[in-house]
């Protein structure tokens, strides 16, 4: 983007303001220092003191300081002026185009701003926002819920995994149904941390007393942990250097929050982060139509269906969508995926259409196969 | 024991922690690759940041405009205080002197006021430029949490136009985002606000007086409203004299462009503040109140480039429209998706559901994309899931296949593949 035009925009105001600031100086200096030499003159005696004034007058005239500041007053208003117009050019001077004219119902957006607030553990302003607006307590449920989260992750900051730790084993259970080796991750740090203090039989002792549940499914991780022991006084050198990485603590860190998250029923991603980010990359397409379509602003109001398609990247991609290559509409209940003997998928709507209800055989559009109608199947993404 | 001199990372079973490469988001490892889609992604998104660089520019703007109108008006009274001295009949000298000298330390206060002045334009131009190097800033590296941060801008407007300002100071300071926001500006609004709430005009005519030129420029009627609301309430406190002479000096200037309101506000001198007519009662109530704190909020916003919405509004919108499918109302919708919660369906209910104009498949299992490198398969009961959860679960299960979603059992030599295009 042209971020350096815009720049170059406004370095030319900041440089106009500072020219008229100075000049706005020079010219009260003059004025200072006429009315000062004046008082002086009068102050002695050889001048008639009628004659300084009518002088000082005389010279104020011809300083004109206000016609003096005009030219760099200008210049500055010109500079003030092309800004705003290079901001209109280069940005969306209105990205409100699109909205439609209803009206949210603020308590819903408070609630969910307030659960935002907590679940990203900004507690304090959750509680100032609640306080604020004198609703949202809905959201104090959430507060409660992720609490016990943010002081496990506090505290492996500091570098304490007993909460985390405890909090693993209690689920223990859980996590092992979805399929998370969390715990053994957890142990896996906390081994390593023992070992970096060079307490290698601690270590040991630590290995032995927790690793042995894990060892059925994960004796190649737990084998070359234990390798470890052998460099216990000088990890950092060993080839098990990448080990003191603090990144996995980071990593641990968000697979805890990913396992609990999902333990409490609720998504990994706060859930307003992800429609502002599907907004962010929504927004454009739309703006762009509305440019395209000033007419139809009435029609925009009261359709059904986005006028235009909306491409979000994967990660916002929860349902599967299936658009019929033939009439470019998308599956609906009542008009379903087919998937017709050749392998190709049709939308039912179009396979009626070709087969004339069913009536005849048709050529699959996509290759030289003949289709019955009556021989296509419904699908279930 | 086996050990293994190289124990670099191994990924293999994924117990092993990865290494610091492999935690970069999705988000960023994807615009690694694609770099082309994913730029053109972020230019379209930065291009919806006018306001961020508007409103500091029109405050900057603002500052310089009346710092310069207050140095021309000083510097034209100094002189022609000169002139009142020297056009004098007859002076004493003293009294000369003595008029001279203060018009110096006038001159004294004024060079104090312009430096203070300046100072307060160099931390708004600071502010203008912080903004553009933020829009700068933004990188493969940092996308993510620049994205959090744009979310908190965001937080922040909001809660600025709803008048929550001890939230958005607490959320602007906690992020350290204080010259991404525009909680300075907002100050201006919260008296006038706050002044409305209490039903006094004054600063709100402040205000309109203030912006003259631009208001006038824009057409606003802001002020004839703020002016009809004054007589209404001397039209109830029964003051009908003052309220005659009220209309004659501020609203008569407006009836060459406002003829019907104005005519109609007068007519409830006949009415009185209990008139069962609801035309007129209308008049009367505290809503009007409201309407002025709503009116004078669009007038600010759009004095200083703002959208007339929150930020928040308009982003939800085009985020839940964009991710609104017919099957979200369903009881099976993912958690990870917003639209499962309740609150977001409810704010979605009355928004368009997206388009795509190309199929995109997620499996049912893995929830991940469908394509021909992983293409989908069908079971002989129609339901249809990724070859990689089905050959994952053929491997465990001796080439058996169990339909998650109806309990189907049958052969892995059942499936038949489907061709989506
Ligand atoms: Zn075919
Ligand atoms: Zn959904």
């Amino acid at each position: 983007m042209e971020l350096n035009s815009l720049k170059d925009a406004f370095d030319r105001v900041a440089k106009k303001q500072k020219l008229s600031f100075s000049k706005t100086q020079e010219v009260m200096d003059l004025i200072f220092q006429e009315i000062e030499k004046a008082i002086e003159m009068m102050q002695s005696t050889t001048f008639d003191y009628k004659s300084v004034l009518a002088e000082l007058k005389k010279k104020l005239h011809e300083i004109a300081p206000l016609s003096q500041l005009e030219g760099t007053q200008k210049e500055l208003n010109i500079a003030l002026s092309k800004y705003p117009k290079a901001l209109e050019k280069i940005l969306n001077p209105d990205i409100s185009k699109a909205y439609r004219n209803i009206e949210f119902d603020s308590n819903t957006v408070n609630q969910i701003i307030a659960s935002h607030f907590y679940r990203l553990g900004l507690f304090d302003v959750g509680d100032c926002f609640i306080n604020e607006t004198g609703e949202a307590e809905a959201a104090v449920a959430m507060r409660s819920l992720f609490q016990e989260m943010y002081q496990m992750l506090e505290a492996m900051k500091s570098r304490n995994l007993e909460p985390a730790l405890k909090w693993a084993a209690v689920n223990s259970d859980k996590l092992k149904e979805n399929g998370s080796d969390l715990q053994l991750k957890l142990h896996h740090l906390q081994f390593v941390k023992i070992l970096q203090k060079g307490s290698r039989d601690e270590a040991l002792k630590y290995a032995r007393t927790n690793f042995a549940p894990f060892a059925a499914n994960h004796m190649a991780e737990i084998q070359k942990l234990m390798g470890c022991l052998l460099y216990s006084d000088r990890l950092q050198d060993s080839p098990y250097a990448h080990l003191l990485s603090p990144t996995n603590w980071d990593v641990v860190a968000e697979e805890l929050t990913r396992q609990f998250c999902n333990l409490l029923g609720q998504s990994y991603e706060s859930p307003l982060n992800v429609t502002i980010a599907a907004g962010v990359q929504g927004l454009p397409p739309l703006l762009k139509f509305m440019t395209v379509m000033a007419g139809k602003k009435q029609e925009w109001q009261s359709m059904k269906q986005l006028p235009v398609p909306v491409e979000l990247d994967k990660e916002f991609q929860f349902h599967p969508i299936f658009v019929c290559p033939v009439s470019k509409e998308q599956s609906t209940d009542d008009n379903p995926p087919m998937l017709m003997s050749c392998g190709h998928v049709l939308c039912k709507q179009s396979i009626n259409k070709m087969s004339k209800n069913s009536s005849k055989s048709f050529k699959c559009p996509y290759c030289p196969s003949d289709i019955d109608a009556t021989q296509c199947r419904q699908l279930n993404f | 024991m086996e050990i293994d001199p190289l124990p670099n990372g191994s990924g293999s079973v994924g117990t092993t922690i990865p290494e610091a490469a492999a935690t970069t988001t999705a988000a960023t490892a994807a615009l690694k690759t694609t770099p082309s889609s994913k730029l053109s992604q972020l230019t379209e998104s930065l291009k919806l940041e006018h306001q961020l660089l508007r409103v500091p520019f029109e405050h900057y703007k603002k500052t310089i405009r009346a710092n310069h109108r207050a140095v021309e008006k000083e510097v034209s009274s100094v002189i022609s205080s000169v002139a009142d001295v020297a056009d004098c009949n007859e002076p004493s000298k003293e009294d000369a002197v003595l008029n001279l000298t203060s018009l110096v330390s006038r001159l004294q206060g004024l060079k104090r006021k312009l430096e203070e002045g300046s100072r307060t334009e160099n931390l708004q131009a600071q502010r203008c430029r912080a903004r553009l190097d933020h829009l700068e800033s933004v990188d493969a590296e940092n996308l993510s949490e620049w994205n959090n941060v744009r979310l908190k801008r965001i937080l922040v407007d909001y809660m600025l136009r709803m008048s929550y300002y001890d939230t958005a100071m607490k959320l602007a300071e906690s992020s350290n985002i204080q010259d991404l926001v525009d909680i300075d500006v907002f100050q201006e609004a919260k008296k006038v606000i706050d002044a409305l709430r209490n039903q006094e005009v004054g600063p709100a005519l402040a205000w309109c007086v203030d912006n003259k030129s631009r208001l006038k420029k824009s057409k606003s009627k802001f002020e004839f409203q703020l002016r009809l609301q004054e007589f209404i309430e001397l039209v109830r406190a029964e003051n009908h004299m003052r309220a005659i002479l009220y209309a004659r000096r501020h609203l008569a200037p407006w009836g060459a462009t406002h003829l019907k309101e104005l005519q109609r506000v007068m007519a409830t001198l006949a009415f009185r503040s209990n008139t069962g007519c609801a035309k007129y009662k209308v008049l009367f109530e505290p809503k009007q109140w409201d309407f002025l704190v709503d009116q004078f909020k669009q007038e600010f916003c759009r004095l200083y480039g703002m959208t007339l919405e929150p930020l928040l509004n308009i982003y939800l919108q085009a985020g839940l429209s964009a991710l609104k499918t017919p099957y979200c109302y369903e009881d099976d919708c993912t958690k990870e998706d917003p639209l499962s919660q309740d609150s977001f369906r409810k704010l979605a209910l009355p928004l368009p559901y997206s388009k795509q104009h190309h199929s995109k498949l997620v499996c049912y299992i893995t929830k991940e994309l469908m394509d021909t490198e992983n293409p989908p398969q069908v079971l002989p009961n129609g339901y249809v899931y990724s070859t990689k959860a089905l050959k994952e679960m053929a491997e465990k299960n001796n080439g058996t296949i169990t339909c998650p979603r109806t309990g189907l059992v049958c052969n892995y030599s059942e499936l038949v593949k489907a061709y989506i295009s």
